[in-house]
């Protein structure tokens, strides 16, 4: 497989290769990489921060008072920031790269946020456990979780009184997408999914005298209906397959789908919805290769931080900082905008967006600066500008510049590109670049960082 | 401005290289995306309506109308809010039948003068409750059962003015509201800073060293293209506003500093339509009243600074300012002497140029209430939007809602 190829395949499946794996990789065949990446993410380790102070509360003492209350949410709230800063960490450093780079998928597909830090823990774990498994059992994992239930009302659900929200997103969002159900099939579907309740420990509760076991009439069927008897129903749609399809095509290839390649994969994914041998049909094909894909997909903030610290280990020791970065980049994990979560594309770019990204490399490495150091020039004629600078934004991050040494060591000066950059580099940024000073791999990598060209994968 | 200038400053723009043009011109690379009749469009609009300029404010939390403007003369109001209610000697009468919170007493004297106008019950069926979800159908103008990716404020310069920088939200980010399709708002929180984070001399010279020819509509070129864009309208922002310093004294905070941010990029002439601002700490769930107050006084006395500020170089008429919250609260105070989550709320115009001054409409029933215990809707929030666009920024405000909305008739 071509060196080309397989940094595609890694900044796609995961968040860029080390040049030593490229290096080892490139003697094999695509069957055999593929395979290797997806054997990689067998294991589910799941992500868990210490929640102590909640494993041993009941709820008689969480909601003592209106007082003690509050001060748990609180608690809670900071909480799950810990929990987005590993989270953070172990997309960067976790070897299940594959399972990683799905859980995220996941977690925009199935949008949710919470204040009640073991249940969204909980559910941040059950994305992960099923990315790689069956779709169908997933869906009905999620319905069952303590955060989703609340988060679209299924609890307000109940016999008698409906409430649409999930049987509406259910569909237009989880499963057939807009436009290929009734209004008639969500008001029925609705029917089915209640009594969806969970106790204090976030396990999934049925409650009988909620229920509405009424003849529920669906997709032109009939039947006393319940919640995972519907996801049945729903399953038996070829467009549920064609729908997740179209959206991994769009996450992992590109924006601009082609009909024909997702059909291909709808025929692989359908009818037993194993998720695992659709993405390595996807990864086996040709056309997932096609230049045209190559370095054409903007990278999402998540996607950029991780391939910055997979260049150059990071550690983020403020988590309000790590936040902030992600609030100015415009995604914070566990804090989707809504229950579509982000749109993805261009619509990750703004002004404020795009002058972030392009500081970000520098901010986090390198103290903010990038060098202007021109041939022959023995200092920068920009030192003074950064005199000026002093003091400000210090970055609360260790960037572990060893590990970049040591992995880029035979790589040399002139080649970095190949290695940071999955797009060709445009013609005048590259004239500039080479009027510039070569001496030090260290300049060299945080310009290319800061570069647009960065920002593709 | 009139409209044969701007044609022919477009036309010389187009045939002026690339670089020197960068170089020369701050305000317009963006020209090269956008066909050029939807640009001098809405430039000659401009010419004839003066530079007419909407700051919309939104107070997060879902601000406690009933307390805001306050039906003095219902018993049902007192028995519903026995502790919270505010009584008659402590409040500033409107019209023997509303008054408004005392700390409010700015918004009265603008009120005297004609400058505001008070719309109730403005709400949408089928109300969310969440502030998330109730502030994402505020900002994208959807159904309550519908999401939409892009914000109204977008989907206005989607369709009729592809300048980043015509509509700004003082803050370090962006919000929904200002998100469109394919362009998108700035978040500006001080001109001074972003201009300095576009002056980083690689970065300046990476976009130095590109040419036009190389712009494409690929992503790649997409980014380049916001990277100029960016150094071009920071710069733009920066040397405009910084002309202009505010004759008024500012209260000391967050909100009103915003404010005089959006006063100095009015006054300056920058040619911005749309400012976004915001102030937090609405949702009083619990002994609201002291919180409730600090707010509505941070809220009253930013405003009047800044209408101060405007009329000092007349730039108040052409100035309107809207203000929402994303949903009222429950009639019936809560065991915390707070209040829960409502849904209709009350809504203010403020500017110099209202047609209909003045309560607009009567307060909904205290009584006749939604399954919740909320007041009703009577205006959708929409038919406000359509109004604004239509008869304030003068575009065509289907286009921005997807559908068409009555107007009002407050401007």
């Amino acid at each position: 497989m071509t060196k080309n190829h397989i940094q595609h395949l890694y900044s796609r499946a995961g968040f860029g290769i080390q040049p030593n794996l490229l290096e080892e990789l490139s003697t094999k065949r695509r069957e055999e990489i593929v395979s290797d990446l997806l054997n990689q993410s067998k294991n589910f380790n799941p992500l868990l921060i210490n929640t102590a102070e909640f494993d041993t509360l009941t709820f008689n003492e969480f909601n003592k008072t209106n007082k003690i209350h509050r001060a748990y949410i609180e608690k809670s709230k900071l909480l799950i920031k810990e929990l987005n800063r590993a989270w953070i960490h172990k997309i960067s450093n976790s070897k299940e790269i594959l399972r990683e780079k799905m859980t995220l998928f996941w977690a925009n597909h199935f949008s949710c946020q919470d204040r009640f830090i073991l249940y969204i823990q909980k559910y941040n774990n059950t994305l992960r456990y099923y990315a790689l498994g069956n779709f169908k059992d997933f869906v009905k994992a999620i319905s069952k979780e303590p955060s989703m239930i609340t988060y679209l009302d299924l609890k307000q659900n109940k016999k008698g009184k409906p409430n649409e929200n999930f049987a509406r997103e259910l569909l237009e969002l989880f499963t057939l997408g807009v436009s290929n159900y009734s209004e008639e099939d969500i008001k029925e579907i609705t029917k089915a999914f209640t009594g969806y309740d969970y106790d204090f420990e976030g396990n999934f509760i049925f409650k009988e005298e909620n229920h509405n076991d009424d003849f529920k009439y669906v997709f032109g069927k009939a039947g006393h209906y319940d919640g995972d008897d519907i996801i049945d129903l729903i399953f038996e749609k070829k467009q549920c397959a064609r729908f997740i399809c179209t959206k991994l095509y769009r996450y992992f290839v590109n924006d601009a789908i082609n009909e024909d390649h997702i059909e291909e994969m709808t025929n692989v994914f359908f009818p037993n919805y194993q998720i695992e041998p659709v993405l390595l049909f996807m990864f086996s094909q040709d056309w997932f290769y096609n230049p045209g894909h190559i370095g054409n997909k903007i990278k999402s903030p998540v996607e950029l931080l991780a391939g910055i610290s997979q260049t150059i280990p990071l550690t983020f020791k403020d988590t309000k900082q790590l936040l902030s970065i992600q609030r100015m980049l415009g995604q914070m994990l566990l804090y989707p905008p809504n229950v579509a979560g982000w749109k993805g594309g261009k619509s990750w770019i703004d002004s404020n967006t795009m002058m972030t990204r392009l500081k970000l490399p520098s901010f986090l490495v390198s103290d903010g600066k990038i060098s202007t150091k021109e041939k022959g020039e023995f200092h920068d004629t920009y030192k003074k500008y950064y005199e000026n600078r002093k003091g400000e934004n210090v970055a609360k991050a260790s960037a572990n510049w060893e590990v970049f040494n040591k992995n880029y060591q035979n790589i040399d000066i002139e080649a970095l590109p190949n290695y940071l950059l999955q797009c060709p580099i445009n013609q005048n940024t590259k004239d500039y670049l080479n009027s510039l000073s070569k001496k030090s791999k260290r300049d060299y990598c945080v310009q290319l960082m800061s570069l647009p060209e960065y920002q593709m994968c | 401005m009139c409209s044969t200038y701007v044609f022919a400053r477009i036309s010389n723009v187009l045939k002026m290289d690339r670089r020197k043009f960068i170089k020369n011109s701050s305000l317009a690379s963006s020209l090269f995306f956008v066909p050029s009749f939807v640009k001098a469009f809405s430039d000659v609009i401009t010419s004839k309506t003066g530079y007419k300029r909407l700051v919309i404010i939104q107070l997060s939390g879902g601000n406690d109308g009933l307390n805001t403007l306050i039906p003095f003369r219902n018993d049902v109001y007192y028995k519903a809010r026995p502790t919270i209610g505010i009584k008659k000697e402590n409040l500033i009468n409107l019209n023997n039948e509303l008054g408004l919170h005392s700390s409010l007493l700015p918004l009265k004297k603008l009120y005297d003068q004609g400058y505001v106008s008070i719309i109730n019950n403005v709400g949408y069926p089928n109300p969310n409750r969440s502030h998330f979800r109730a502030t994402d159908i505020w900002q994208t103008a959807s159904h309550s059962n519908q999401y939409l990716q892009s914000g109204w404020i977008g989907r206005y310069l989607d369709n009729f003015n592809q300048n980043p920088y015509a509509a700004i939200e003082i803050d370090v980010s962006l919000s929904l509201a200002l998100k469109g399709e394919v362009q998108n708002g700035m978040a500006v929180k001080s001109p001074n800073t972003l201009y300095k984070t576009t002056q980083d001399p690689y970065l300046k010279k990476v976009v130095e060293h590109y040419e036009e020819s190389h712009l494409s509509e690929h992503n790649l070129g997409y980014l380049y293209k916001t990277m100029i864009d960016t150094e071009n309208s920071a710069k733009y922002i920066f040397e405009t506003s910084k002309t202009v310093t505010p004759s008024q004294n500012y209260p000391n905070n967050g909100f009103s500093k915003q404010l005089r941010t959006t006063a100095q990029f009015i006054n300056s002439g920058l040619k911005t339509r749309v400012f976004y601002a915001s102030l937090n700490g609405f949702d009083t769930h619990v002994n609201q009243m002291n919180v409730h107050k600090r707010h509505l006084k941070t809220y009253a006395d930013g405003i009047d600074a800044f209408v101060k500020d405007l009329q000092s170089k007349n730039t108040f008429n052409d100035t309107l300012i809207l203000t929402f919250s994303e949903f009222g609260r429950r009639v019936k105070q809560n065991r915390g002497n707070g209040t829960d989550h409502g849904s209709a709320n009350t809504l203010f115009i403020i500017g110099g140029n209202l047609k209909k001054p003045g309560v607009y409409n009567e307060m909904g029933s205290l009584e006749d209430l939604d399954d919740n215990g909320d007041v009703k809707f009577e205006i959708d929030f929409r038919n406000v939007y359509a109004t604004v666009l239509k008869q304030w920024l003068h575009v065509e405000d289907n286009v921005v809602l997807n559908q068409s909305f009555n107007q009002l008739d407050f401007i």
